[in-house]
């Protein structure tokens, strides 16, 4: 699946000179003449990433980029502005976006930027799927392995596993083996690691002792 | 001749004859007895001129007879003028139809008096006096008994004599030549001229004593011109009349003395009226107007029925005032109520008291006009030199505005700068493709001619903005289309600053006669205003109104805003100079809009909405006017 570039920009002369460009160079484009046009699109539209004109009546670049962030958290922004407002810029790059671009800018950075940001679309797809796929082993957990789960990963024995669950410690044991097989855990370092990129740890890191 | 009553003064009496044949001498009275009062109705005065209307004597005599009966008989007199013209129709048969004419013209209005002016309406009237006014009471005036009797005037015609008195002429040519030690008295050879000699000499007999006396007489014209021309220079000359000379030649009197005082080495007097205006100083005279008084005091007298009698005219001294120029006579000299003719009053003698007062509003009107030129000019300069300010100012505000704009202007530039290179790049791109989409480059040539065409217009606007101005450049231009090329200028800026710019523009044209970019300066002071106004009071709603339109026949432009308005109190002051609201504000904008409005004969003025916000407007008057309502 190709991805696909979103321009947002109101001026039309604009919007479909880079887009002309863009698909000269085989890149997939989608221009939209607002935010609200794309945002309208985007339940159906093509994942890739978004050109983003900070200027534009109605909503701004940056009021854009923060529905974005809700709606879309994957793809990646490139902005793009007439001059350089640091201030503008500095609170872009604070939410996340992927890069700046400078009208008019050369095609080769342009492409470059573009190529990046698509890049990044990809890892975070990537990373994104990875974790969707934890989730499913963590959740496919029963209720007492995944209580033997939080248990491991706050760092307690067997022993302690046990009593703390009120139940014997070959029993803890088989739970403990079933939890490392159903996640595909070699090590109680990967357990670790699972439970932290699925946002486990921190849930429970909190827990008191007992 | 003859000597009358008084002794030692000769009447000379003559026919008031416009041009003034001298005809008759000697004194003669006829008393009339009185006769009964008109008093059924208004009297009837029929008024007999001897010759046409044009006769200046016998006019000027009927007319202040006219005026003075009319004054006595309060308007109650019936007034009849007949023009006898017998000078021009002297033959019988006209004598004789005009009397049969006036005998039935007058048929059912019979005069009750007839005043017959002259010799020839006294023989008329006496001849047709039954059939033409038959009771009446005659007045004759202007002529002495001794004619009376050779026209056979009957007695109880009442006559207003004319007398003429040497020696009173005499004594006012003394009082005029005090020095004077001659005395030449000039007189014809016809028998009137010789007895106005004897009479003469009787009555300046003890006058003569004083002076070296000459009595120049049987002469030819010639003899008395040379004479006269040779006389010492003090002396006095009096001129009785020349109706012959030696030589036996008839003269008018006047035009013979003409001809003596013409090259006389002397002043020249004589008694008679019409010698004025013929080369003499002057004489004691009777004047025609006096005479017409004397007349209409006789008639309204007969009138009346009070006994009446014969009269003498009132005697006048006289004098020429261009004789007495001439001669270097003393003003002064003259004999109290001595008549000045052709006296060609200064014109402050004239009118003083209204040439003063004249001189006096014509200086001031000058002293006023002088103060007003000055203060034209002074005011003039002072204009060319604010004027000059005002466009340096205006120069500087719009320099100010473009370095406001600048950002958001270099930005909208670069949108159309972007698009063609993307444009270019897109196009090479496709042209290393073995197929290329020739229909799409030939469309993206035709963007990149727009792109720049765009650039060339915003560029064009920026250089409109900051052209300077050595003087106004008065133009004609709809409003509205300024107002829109202003909005385009600030639109940039207004989306930078996230404000919705409305504009409601009148359907129809403003034409205004200005200088463009100064106009386009307000509207963007104003804007500019209003859009700060907006940042600074951080509405969520930020919207920049503009509408043009006409009110009470003039051009008007709204600006509004939704800001937080202006502060009562500051709303008077908002457009003196360096008067700011702002932090960063010169306080310069909209007291230059204020001087581009009034400069142009319009007004600005500010108000708060009442839903918030300020709103400024602006109205200038149209131009041709005369042809937009035509």
């Amino acid at each position: 699946m190709k991805s696909i570039v979103h321009i947002i920009d109101d001026d039309r002369s604009y919007r479909t000179a880079t887009a002309r460009l863009l698909s000269a160079y085989g890149v997939k484009v989608e221009a939209y003449e607002s935010g609200d046009q794309f945002l309208a699109c985007l339940p159906g539209c093509e994942p890739g990433c978004v050109l983003l004109d900070l200027q534009m009546p109605g909503q701004t670049g940056l009021q854009i980029q923060r529905q974005l962030r809700e709606l879309a958290p994957l793809l990646p922004i490139v902005f793009l502005t007439g001059e350089g407002d640091i201030k503008t810029g500095v609170e872009a790059m604070k939410a996340g976006a992927q890069d700046f671009l400078e009208k008019p800018g050369s095609v080769t950075v342009l492409m470059e930027t573009i190529e990046r940001a698509l890049a990044q679309y990809e890892r975070r797809r990537a990373e994104h799927e990875r974790l969707q796929e934890l989730r499913t082993l963590v959740a496919s957990l029963s209720t007492r392995e995944a209580e033997v789960f939080e248990l491991i990963v706050c760092g307690l024995l067997n022993k302690q596993i046990a009593y703390a669950l009120g139940i014997s410690e070959r029993t803890v044991k088989v739970h403990r083996h079933r939890v490392m097989e159903k996640l595909g855990a070699r090590s109680l370092v990967e357990v670790v690691s699972i439970a932290a990129s699925t946002g486990l740890a921190n849930q429970r890191a909190e827990r008191p002792e007992i | 001749m003859a000597l009358g009553e008084r002794a030692g003064r000769l009447r000379c009496v003559c026919p008031l004859l416009a041009s003034l044949l001298l005809i008759g001498s000697n004194c003669y009275a006829v008393t009339s007895d009185t006769s009964q009062a008109i008093v059924d109705r208004v009297p009837r005065v029929l008024i007999l001129y001897p010759y046409d209307e044009r006769l200046a004597a016998t006019t000027a005599a009927g007319e202040a007879l006219r005026n003075r009966l009319l004054e006595a008989e309060d308007g109650k007199v019936d007034l009849f003028s007949e023009f006898l013209d017998l000078s021009r129709f002297p033959e019988a048969a006209h004598v004789a139809r005009m009397g049969r004419y006036l005998a039935e013209k007058y048929t059912a209005r019979r005069p009750d008096v007839v005043v017959a002016l002259g010799k020839e309406s006294a023989s008329f009237i006496s001849s047709n006096r039954a059939s033409i006014a038959p009771g009446a009471r005659i007045v004759a005036a202007g002529f002495g008994n001794s004619t009376a009797e050779n026209i056979d005037l009957p007695d109880d015609v009442i006559a207003a004599f004319t007398t003429f008195d040497i020696l009173k002429t005499a004594e006012m040519a003394r009082k005029l030549q005090p020095n004077a030690r001659h005395l030449y008295i000039i007189g014809g050879s016809s028998e009137f001229d010789r007895g106005w000699l004897a009479t003469a000499r009787a009555d300046l007999d003890e006058f003569s004593r004083s002076y070296e006396t000459t009595y120049l007489e049987d002469l030819t014209i010639e003899e008395f011109i040379e004479r006269a021309a040779h006389v010492p220079s003090d002396s006095i000359i009096l001129a009785l009349t020349i109706f012959k000379d030696r030589a036996g030649r008839n003269f008018i009197p006047r035009e013979a003395i003409r001809q003596i005082a013409a090259t006389a080495s002397a002043p020249a007097y004589g008694p008679y009226q019409t010698y004025i205006d013929h080369g003499v100083v002057g004489g004691n005279t009777v004047t025609f107007d006096n005479l017409g008084r004397s007349l209409g005091n006789l008639v309204a007298d007969v009138i009346a029925g009070r006994p009446v009698s014969d009269i003498q005219a009132p005697q006048t001294n006289i004098v020429d005032a261009r004789q007495l120029r001439r001669w270097g006579l003393a003003e002064e000299n003259l004999p109290p109520g001595t008549i000045q003719m052709y006296k060609e009053k200064t014109f402050w003698e004239e009118h003083w008291l209204a040439s003063t007062g004249a001189l006096g509003v014509v200086l001031l009107q000058a002293g006023v006009i002088a103060a007003l030129l000055l203060e034209r000019r002074r005011r003039q300069d002072a204009e060319s030199r604010s004027r000059l300010h005002l466009l340096e100012a205006v120069h500087l505000n719009q320099s100010a505005t473009a370095g406001a704009l600048s950002s958001s202007i270099a930005h909208e530039l670069n949108q159309p700068l972007s698009a063609i290179r993307n444009n270019a790049e897109a196009a090479s791109q496709l042209l290393r493709t073995e197929s290329p989409d020739l229909q799409l480059i030939q469309q993206i040539l035709q963007d990149i001619q727009e792109d720049d065409q765009r650039a060339g217009d915003i560029i064009g606007r920026m250089r409109g903005l900051l052209k300077k101005r050595s003087e106004i450049d008065w133009q004609e231009f709809d409003l509205n289309d300024v107002t829109s090329s202003a909005i385009r200028i600030i639109h940039g800026e207004a989306e930078r600053r996230g404000i919705t710019l409305k504009a409601t523009e009148s359907t129809i044209k403003l034409p205004v006669r200005a200088d463009k970019v100064h106009v386009q300066q307000v509207v963007l002071n104003l804007a500019t205003n209003a859009m700060d106004a907006m940042n600074d009071a951080g509405s969520r709603r930020r919207i920049l109104t503009f509408a043009t339109g006409l009110a009470s026949e003039k051009a008007a432009l709204c600006v509004a805003d939704t800001g937080n308005g202006i502060p009562e109190e500051r709303l008077s002051r908002i457009f003196e100079p360096f008067f700011t609201t702002k932090q960063a504000g010169t306080g310069l904008g909209l007291s230059i809009a204020r001087a581009i409005v009034e400069t142009y004969g319009g007004k600005i003025s500010a108000y708060n909405r009442p839903e918030g916000g300020a709103i400024f407007r602006v109205v200038l008057p149209l131009a041709r006017q005369e042809e937009e309502g035509g």
